[in-house]
């Protein structure tokens, strides 16, 4: 089925960052703000990708918004860096999703909840740290991976599944020995995010807690949310609620504040 | 999302946020079409990685139960989860969790067939008394040995020694299995519960079959909780004006509890009133007061209305009764039965002193009663296994024989359904001495048999 080969030939096919993509990151790590407008203007489909973004009726918009700085200005510095990663993953993302049942839109909107969900989170909590920021993208990524990996095998992945309660990552880790939090690691290395990022992206799988104890909260914030967030119906419906394993007791304890913040009634 | 199916068990595992809208996506209608036919004798939904549900979330799952229940008599309910969502379960469906609750998987194995005769060792306790005891009944029907604790302290103390038993089961409910009509038992009171509103709907819903026959086995006093009543029209009023008339020919008593009438005409109250409907502001007014609820349930007279004949079909069924009668008391109390006398006339009991008795009805495709008669002696031993320990409070053997009559009507049922012969059961009736039953049964013709348990005498009268 899916071997490790298979997971390492997937890999290497993931391009590097783009040009221009770099040089905007680097300016908005900077604080160049007009600047990384300016680079980024220059990238078409980043600049198409960053519209379509920010007039979503989650941002709340009365008006169309379509000047990159503009938007840049809206997201604030690390909302922007959010994006750029995001548009990095979207990039990875298929032209038809087969095995979970998304979307081109279905798929940006799902990174557009967990990346504005996260930045409230993060609020609460107080935490500036860019490379705790920009974490998030990586999540939206697992999936991607995921589709492309499993795609090809729809048949015996539901076999596989029909038979006993198995999460997909734990099929992923029986087969190759690498979970997809592995492989949003190496997604991430690849593209030079911060160990930082990648290690927050590991304590979220919920089976990997960080001696750290500021990215072990993080890590505990993010599984709840994912888990909110993969519990509405379009994903649900698309086959990602039990994409990994929900691990309760991990977040059991700050699950009052998180429900307080997401005003769960 | 499809149930595992393991050792005849299906299980569904959500995950996550569980509300109406995530729970619709989680559940498709082609979901429930593969449960009902799964085969399983068991389908639970285990709630061990939802950190959040609400009512809605819970109720397509609910809906799928009662689905399955309709097709298929099987154990159906959520299983794997703390006291937080056992309470929150309760409070959601408080009057209406016709679904079992098993706080952990193993728990809920040991209701299924799969699991049968493995004579683990079971704790178990539940705050509600007939809970309990059915909870006993089905553990030992189903090869396990339950030692119940009575009381909560005797629970946490028992539960010290945890490795002297295979399970700990509390936090737990079995769900009504075959029962259809919404009532509760209390001592030998039936209690109805009202919706919010009285209209001519009440004829639809009421189960009259179902009253009739509790008369008829000898109820005599049933209270209609009414604390959720906001209003009643005259359409509602006539129909318990009637109800009143028809209890009075068996001199039963009706009791409404909690009804206000700030919505509804006065007038009616004193219709009801003439009618012989008593009113009561609180539930305990009547449960908490034994004097008035032995006065109002109390049978002053014979009743003259049911002297029924035998036919030919209740005869001929008459195998399945003993069957299923003999078959439970052997199962309690350990004993063998022996068949001495059987005859087909008006019922005699030659002792009379330190015998109780209880009594079951039937209605369906055939209908009728039947009266057990036991040495208090036997009564006690047969209870023994529900109650946990010696006892001589009366009452409480009272209660828990009506459990065990419950079983027997549960498995005539079955045995009588295997048969292509459908019938309902009442609720069990006990009498604590064979005066108050003679004042039911005397003069109505029936079959006899005398059954003997280790020595001990055992009646068994079957009647119309």
């Amino acid at each position: 089925m899916i071997t490790q080969e298979k997971v390492d030939s997937y890999i290497k096919k993931i391009p590097p960052a783009p040009q221009t993509l770099k040089q905007t990151l680097l300016l908005l790590q900077q604080g160049e703000l007009t600047k990384a407008a300016t680079k980024a203007k220059e990238d078409l489909a980043l600049a198409s990708y960053l519209i379509e973004l920010v007039n979503k009726p989650l941002f709340g918009f009365r008006n169309e918004v379509t000047d990159i700085s503009q938007i840049f200005g809206i997201l604030g510095l690390e909302g922007s860096q959010q994006a750029v990663y995001n548009y990095m993953i979207s990039l990875l993302s298929p032209s038809q999703w087969k095995f979970f049942h998304l979307t081109k839109n279905s798929f940006y909107d799902l990174q557009a909840e967990l990346t504005t969900k996260y930045t409230k989170i993060l609020t609460h909590l107080n935490i500036k740290d860019p490379d705790i920021q920009n974490a998030i993208a990586l999540l939206p990524a697992s999936i991607i991976v995921a589709e492309a990996l499993f795609c090809e095998k729809l048949e015996d992945v539901a076999l596989l599944r029909s038979v006993n309660e198995i999460d997909l990552n734990t099929i992923l880790t029986r087969l190759c020995g690498m979970d997809l939090f592995d492989i949003c690691q190496r997604i991430g290395e690849k593209w030079n995010m911060s160990e930082k990022s990648m290690e927050i992206i590991q304590c979220a799988s919920g089976i990997k807690p960080s001696k750290d104890e500021e990215i072990n909260k993080v890590g505990k914030w993010m599984h709840l949310l994912l888990f909110y967030t993969l519990s509405q119906p379009t994903y649900i419906n698309a086959g990602l609620n039990d994409f990994i394993d929900f691990h309760i007791d991990f977040v059991e304890n700050i699950y009052a504040d998180f429900a307080q913040l997401m005003e769960i009634q | 999302m499809r149930a595992v199916i393991k050792n005849g068990i299906g299980v569904f595992h959500p995950q996550g946020f569980l509300d109406g809208n995530s729970s619709i996506a989680l559940l498709s209608i082609d979901d429930i079409e593969a449960t009902l036919k799964s085969n399983a004798d068991m389908i639970l939904v285990s709630l061990q990685k939802v950190i959040f549900f609400n009512r809605n979330g819970l109720d397509t799952f609910v809906k799928m139960f009662h689905k399955i229940r309709k097709t298929s008599h099987i154990i159906v309910g959520f299983c794997d989860y703390d006291r937080k969502k056992y309470d929150a379960i309760c409070k959601f469906y408080k009057d209406d969790l016709n679904f079992s609750l098993f706080k952990t998987q193993d728990i809920a194995n040991l209701f299924s067939s799969s699991y049968k005769n493995q004579a683990k060792n079971v704790l178990l306790f539940s705050e509600d008394k007939s809970q309990r005891a059915a909870f006993a009944i089905e553990l030992h029907d189903n090869g396990h040995n339950p030692i119940v604790a009575q009381t909560h302290q005797e629970f946490l103390e028992k539960s010290k020694n945890a490795s002297a038993y295979d399970v700990i089961l509390c936090d737990s409910y079995l769900g009504q299995i075959g029962q259809q009509v919404a009532t509760r038992v209390t001592g030998n009171a039936i209690i109805y519960t009202l919706p919010s509103f009285l209209d001519a709907e009440i004829g639809n819903t009421f189960n009259i079959a179902y009253h009739n026959n509790s008369l008829n086995v000898g109820f005599r006093l049933f209270i209609f909780d009414a604390y959720k009543v906001v209003s009643m029209n005259v359409h509602a009023l006539n129909f318990f004006s009637k109800l009143a008339s028809a209890a009075a020919e068996y001199n039963a008593t009706i009791c409404f509890v909690g009804m206000t009438f700030e919505k509804t005409p006065t007038a009616f109250k004193e219709t009801l009133e003439d009618s012989g409907i008593m009113f009561f502001e609180q539930m305990n007014d009547i449960l908490e007061n034994k004097e008035l609820l032995e006065e109002l349930g109390a049978s002053s007279a014979a009743t003259t209305k049911n002297k029924r004949p035998l036919n030919k079909m209740i005869v001929s069924e008459l195998a399945n009764f003993i069957d299923a009668t003999v078959a439970t008391i052997e199962m309690m109390t350990n004993a063998q039965a022996i068949k001495e006398a059987a005859k087909v006339d008006t019922i005699v009991i030659g002792e009379k002193e330190n015998k109780i008795a209880s009594s079951i009805g039937f209605y369906g495709d055939i209908d009728g009663m039947v009266i057990l008669v036991f040495p208090l002696d036997i009564a006690k031993k047969s209870c023994e296994l529900l109650i946990g320990e010696d006892t001589n409070d009366l009452e409480l053997i009272l209660d828990t024989l009506a459990e065990l009559v419950n079983i027997v009507g549960g498995k005539i049922k079955t045995l009588l359904s295997d048969e292509k012969v459908n019938v309902n059961i009442t609720l069990p009736r006990t009498y604590k001495d064979i005066d108050s039953l003679l004042e039911i049964a005397q003069g109505k013709k029936g079959v006899q048999v005398d059954l003997a348990f280790d020595n001990d005498k055992f009646l068994f009268f079957l009647t119309r």
